[in-house]
């Protein structure tokens, strides 16, 4: 293991962007990250704000289209080696705000985080489960810590 | 440069100070405008519309059911409020009575979820607030609720309670659960009563609260705010008192005199004994029998309106029934109307509390964005 990814396993910093879904996935994920039950910070995982400073994007939603150029700009943003997780219903597919219309395109909604940005690790669920969330976070976690 | 050129003080110009869309301080997708004058709020705008997903328009042509679903996933933070409003406009235009036993475990359900929703509140509160010790106590005694909501529900976050003529048969009340509920209460009523006594007498965090984010009374009811909003600058009003499904149980309503954030916070702390005391007579008193009645038969109505209180305040859904299937659908939630409240709060602090004076007004945005025609009133 080398010094830098020796490191970067004791910081891994995640932003959360949140797209537009219902509330449910970011409570939970801030909960797996802050609350004392399910603690993520124990493991090294920090919750940021900045994505200058953050390693892993966390997205939830199924990206309306008011907000696929900030979740564009802000994967831009964050330095490489980067990986992202979508994390619920509506970033893997698109949720009810998609599909329950059947085959007719809905106007409001851009597209499952996919078709956006590039992702790496996929978390389900409505909402998502915190234990689910930090099995996901591992799971990118040799992206990370892999890259030269 | 000359002496003269340069401006003089009461010609500063106001200066501009945007956070949005996406910012550290505000977790959900939103866009505030503060102007600033020497680093005072002077004026302030809130830009929403980045969530709207347009959940009334797909609710347009569905089965009912199906709609009463989708309500659910306008917002996780008072998922079960919005169901429950949902199921009740059907109910009203279809005439159904529903079990006494249902009803019962529905205020529980309610209640629980204030429980969670003002937890929420109070941990985001003290984060902003700059006291992460308190944010993740609170946190953790949430996960006793939340662990309440998932046991009834089967799940932590969208529970699926109600359903036209009572409530779900997973939800049933059984003793081992009623017996869990009520040893869950007494736990939450232990650890809050030592969160209020150690809250209320740090000097820190009262000297920090006290006088920010003021509304008073004639602004919070000329901007129509509701809920603990309005309740916080000592207008009496709650809809649970009107609510015929409250009428068997005995509770205060909760007011405080000045429109701060102290006095919002205080609110919620207050609040959650009442819900408490709710859940504890819903428990004692829960009556025996069936908790669905499906004999109900399907007929077009014309537009229901059904109003409820939810930890926020105010909530409206409102649709019409042709051949099972809704028509015309709308919900006004109550965050919507308390952006005013959120404008008016920050205005007269330093541009530091901003975000705490909007946070004290409990906004979710995922609730706001809803299609909105303002109309003037004159108090």
């Amino acid at each position: 293991m080398s010094l830098k990814s020796y490191s970067r396993a004791r910081a891994v910093h995640a932003m959360l962007v949140y797209t537009g879904g219902c509330n449910g996935c970011d409570i939970e994920i801030v909960n797996a990250v802050f609350s004392p039950k399910f603690d993520a910070e124990q493991y090294k995982i920090f919750l940021t704000w900045n994505p200058r400073e953050a390693d892993v994007l966390i997205v939830t939603g199924p990206v309306t289209k008011h907000n696929e150029k900030p979740l564009k700009e802000i994967y831009d943003a964050i330095p490489e080696p980067k990986a992202v997780i979508a994390v619920g219903a509506c970033a893997l597919m698109g949720g009810v705000y998609k599909n329950i219309h059947g085959d007719i395109p809905s106007e409001e909604i851009a597209g499952p985080v996919d078709q956006v940005i590039p992702v790496d690790a996929k978390v389900p669920g409505c909402a998502v489960r915190p234990e689910d969330l930090l099995a996901g976070a591992v799971a990118a976690l040799p992206l990370l810590l892999d890259a030269k | 440069m000359d002496e003269n050129d340069k401006p003089k003080r009461q010609e500063v110009i106001e200066t501009e100070v945007t956070m949005g869309t996406v910012h550290s301080a505000a977790i959900e997708p939103y866009r505030v405008r503060l102007f600033v004058e020497d680093e005072i709020v002077r004026d302030a705008e809130i830009t929403v519309g980045l969530n709207h997903r347009g959940i009334e328009r797909i609710m347009e042509g569905l089965p009912v059911e199906k709609a009463n679903s989708l309500t659910e996933k306008i917002c996780g933070i008072c998922s079960n409020s919005h169901i429950w409003n949902s199921v009740l406009v059907a109910e009203k235009g279809l005439g159904i009575e529903i079990p006494e036993r249902a009803s019962y475990i529905r205020i529980i359900m309610g209640e629980l979820e204030r429980l969670h929703s003002h937890f929420l509140y109070l941990a985001h509160g003290n984060e902003v607030l700059g006291h992460e010790t308190f944010a993740m106590r609170l946190f953790y005694i949430r996960e006793t609720v939340m662990e309440l909501l998932r046991m009834i529900g089967g799940n932590r976050v969208q529970y699926g309670v109600s359903i036209i003529g009572g409530v779900r048969p997973r939800c049933e009340l059984d003793l081992m659960r009623i017996q869990k509920i009520s040893e869950g209460m007494d736990l939450i009523e232990q650890k809050i009563t030592e969160f209020a006594d150690r809250f209320v007498s740090d000097p820190m965090i009262m000297s920090r609260i006290t006088g920010v984010g003021v509304l008073t009374k004639k602004d919070a009811l000329r901007l129509a705010a509701t809920g603990p909003t309005l309740r916080s600058t000592g207008v009496d009003l709650d809809l649970r008192r009107d609510m015929e499904i409250y009428d068997p149980f005995e509770f205060d309503v909760i007011t405080q005199e000045d429109g701060d954030v102290k006095s919002n916070l205080l609110m919620r702390v207050l609040e959650i004994p009442e819900s408490i005391k709710i859940i504890r007579q819903a428990l004692k008193n829960l009556p025996s029998g069936p908790i669905t009645d499906r004999s109900w038969e399907m007929q077009d109505t014309g537009i229901i309106k059904s109003y409820i209180e939810v930890p926020r305040g105010k909530l409206l859904h409102s649709y019409a029934l042709e051949e099972g299937r809704v028509r015309g659908s709308i919900v006004r939630t109550p965050s919507i109307t308390n952006i005013g409240a959120m404008q008016q709060a920050c205005i007269g602090n330093h541009i530091s509390d901003a975000q705490l004076a909007i946070v004290q007004c409990d906004p979710c945005f995922t609730c706001t964005d809803r299609a909105i025609k303002i109309t003037q009133i004159q108090i």
